[in-house]
């Protein structure tokens, strides 16, 4: 049965749904509302875990490390400074490839302190060694940690589902939660093959030297090349069970004949789909192309829905400073890779919350060109002030 | 389940909430969404505040439609304005791209001085939403009184629906909170088909009347 939920609870009923015994996490906003939710179980005894209140992020994501170490399965979330302070423990967990899952309640990171949503958070833990899942609606986030504990612990490589903080996490919208038993049906229990046990003692993530330090990177970015299939197949296996599947890496809207493609990730691909939906009722051949999967980088997949592109615009809500556009720089890479000379427009919108509505993501797309000589990105204009309403009626 | 599908003449309805921090905007915009859906509505709310403190301006969005909404943006263009504290009128252009023939529902126990609006197009529904509400729940919460005004003035979600989201969402505060804001949901639309057409300057005396 749907129900309208706020993103927050529809998480943390996904989560209890999965069963974690171990849930750790410091409070930060905009992520609060699901450890609150989480906590409440516990006290209510719907959830049979041990919550614990960490000193500080750090702290939490050691716990969630030192739990599914120890065999059992866990839960932290974070946003913001939390998860730029849990960056060490993140990169441990990920070479001892602990399948950890967490949400990141996505927000802009300081200086200047801001609260509201963008992706610089996740962005600058591309590189740690989590799969990344980015959700465009609470329907999406729900399901994916739902998935995302399957893809974990088949894969041995910890999982972030990224949500927009705010624009997801303190939205009721509605939301089908599947019942306990078709979730244990979907989602085996946990068994750790090396889960730490003093009878049988074994060292993780122990000292290792320049003879064999690069294996284990060249194992997590197999395991990590690997995983790509294993996404998919979940989220088909999730779409026979559940009837709802995200497009597993990459989910496409109207991108049969566009000559011109929005690629764009998290919940900004909403309007994006209205304002296709808007242009090409215009006669125009705008599709969307929605990412969902950030890490491992869906290359050879994006190539081959892209290829037939005239025009692509790359919208995202994260910026590398001195350089430009992330993804957008990560897709020129693999066309290029691929012999395509398709010119990437790299736009930079959304930041510290600035809200990307359908006319500023037409504005982008009716006014785009290449990109000016030497100028890796442009930045999405201010919103509108709107008083059409008003000066119609005056009229 | 009451289905109202038919009841809506366009496809899509935008309320913006303008309260302060403390005052119940968010609960407010959600318990208009759960209504909405309650009544067979695809809808959509969600908040923008600042830093979480008493007092500051904060925002609160809801969408109702006959299809599922996608878009997660702000509400620029409402088709309504809930106006929880009559201060913020004299600091904010709270009426911003409100449409032709909209709706302000105005939490103020007298007609403004601080309206920057010549537009003769809108409906005012002015109503002392804080003093039922000292009266009904103890505290000048204004938040369910000015939903049942809303309710009333418009027709886009059920009174029944709105006593239901009440009751769901507020089970946590106790059965005496549910009970008080159900009175304050049903003291707010009674007031708003009374005020129909009447003149700020009688508010006071109609409020006395009861």
């Amino acid at each position: 049965m749907r129900k309208l939920l706020e993103g927050s609870q529809a998480v943390a009923e996904a989560v209890r749904l999965c069963r974690p015994q171990v849930v750790a996490a410091y409070p930060i906003t905009p992520q609060t509302h699901i450890i609150e939710r989480l906590a409440q179980h516990v006290a209510d005894g719907e959830l049979e875990a041990e919550f614990i209140n960490a000193e500080s992020e750090f702290g939490a994501a050691s716990i969630v490390q030192g739990a599914v170490a120890a065999g059992v399965r866990a839960f932290t979330a974070t946003a913001s400074q939390g998860l730029l302070l849990m960056t060490e423990v993140l990169h441990n967990i990920a070479g001892m490839r602990l399948p950890v899952v967490m949400v990141c309640a996505n927000r802009a990171v300081s200086a200047p302190i801001n609260i509201f949503n963008d992706h610089q958070d996740s962005m600058a833990l591309r590189d740690s060694g989590w799969i990344q899942l980015y959700a465009e609606s609470n329907q999406e986030a729900a399901d994916s940690v739902i998935q995302a504990y399957r893809i974990a612990e088949a894969c041995e490589l910890p999982v972030m589902v990224c949500m927009d903080g705010f624009y997801l996490t303190h939205s009721f919208e509605p939301v089908e939660l599947p019942t306990q038993g078709a979730v244990d049906e979907f989602l085996p229990p946990f068994h750790f093959a090396r889960t730490l046990n003093p009878a049988t003692p074994m060292t993780l993530g122990g000292g290792s030297e320049p003879d064999n330090y690069q294996e284990y990177r060249v194992l997590q970015h197999e395991a990590m090349e690997n995983s790509r299939a294993v996404i998919e197949a979940f989220d088909a296996d999730f779409g026979t069970q559940f009837g709802r599947s995200w497009g597993g890496l990459l989910d496409g809207y109207r991108l049969e004949g566009a000559q011109t493609v929005v690629l764009g990730t998290g919940s900004l691909m909403g309007a994006v789909r209205d304002v296709v939906d808007r242009l090409c009722d215009q006669g125009r051949a705008v599709g969307a192309l929605r990412l969902r999967c950030l890490r491992p980088f869906p290359a050879r997949e994006l190539v081959g829905r892209l290829g037939s592109a005239q025009r692509i615009i790359v919208l995202e809500k994260a910026l590398s400073v001195g350089a430009g556009g992330i993804i957008a720089a990560e897709l020129r890479a693999a066309l290029q890779q691929a012999g395509i000379t398709t010119p990437v427009e790299s736009v930079i919108g959304g930041l510290g919350g600035r809200d990307l509505t359908p006319d500023v993501i037409e504005a982008v797309v009716r006014n785009a060109g290449p990109d000016e000589a030497g100028v890796s990105c442009r930045f999405a204009p201010q919103v509108a002030v709107h008083h059409e309403a008003h000066e119609e009626h005056e009229e | 389940m009451t289905n109202k599908q038919e009841s809506i003449s366009r496809s899509l309805y935008e309320i913006r909430f303008h309260g302060r921090g403390g005052q119940g905007a968010v609960s407010a915009a959600a318990l208009l969404a759960l209504a909405a859906f309650d009544d067979g509505f695809e809808s959509q709310a969600f908040p923008k505040f600042g830093s979480e403190r008493r007092g500051a301006p904060v925002e609160a969005y809801v969408r109702i439609g006959r299809t599922p909404i996608r878009a997660h943006n702000q509400v620029y263009t409402p088709d309504a304005v809930v106006i929880q504290d009559a201060t913020l009128l004299r600091s904010e252009p709270l009426l911003r791209g409100l449409k032709g023939g909209g709706v302000i529902v105005l939490n103020s126990a007298q007609r403004p001085d601080d309206i920057d609006s010549d537009r003769d197009d809108l409906r005012w529904i002015v109503l002392p939403a804080s003093r039922v509400g000292e009266r009904l729940l103890g505290r000048p919460l204004p938040n369910t009184v000015l939903l049942g005004a809303l309710a009333a003035v418009t027709d886009w979600v059920s009174l029944a629906a709105l006593e239901n989201a009440v009751t769901n969402h507020l089970a946590r505060k106790g059965d005496a909170v549910v009970k008080a804001n159900i009175e304050a949901v049903r003291e707010g639309h009674r007031l708003a088909l009374e005020l129909k057409g009447v003149h700020y300057e009688e508010l006071e005396g109609h409020e006395e009347k009861k």
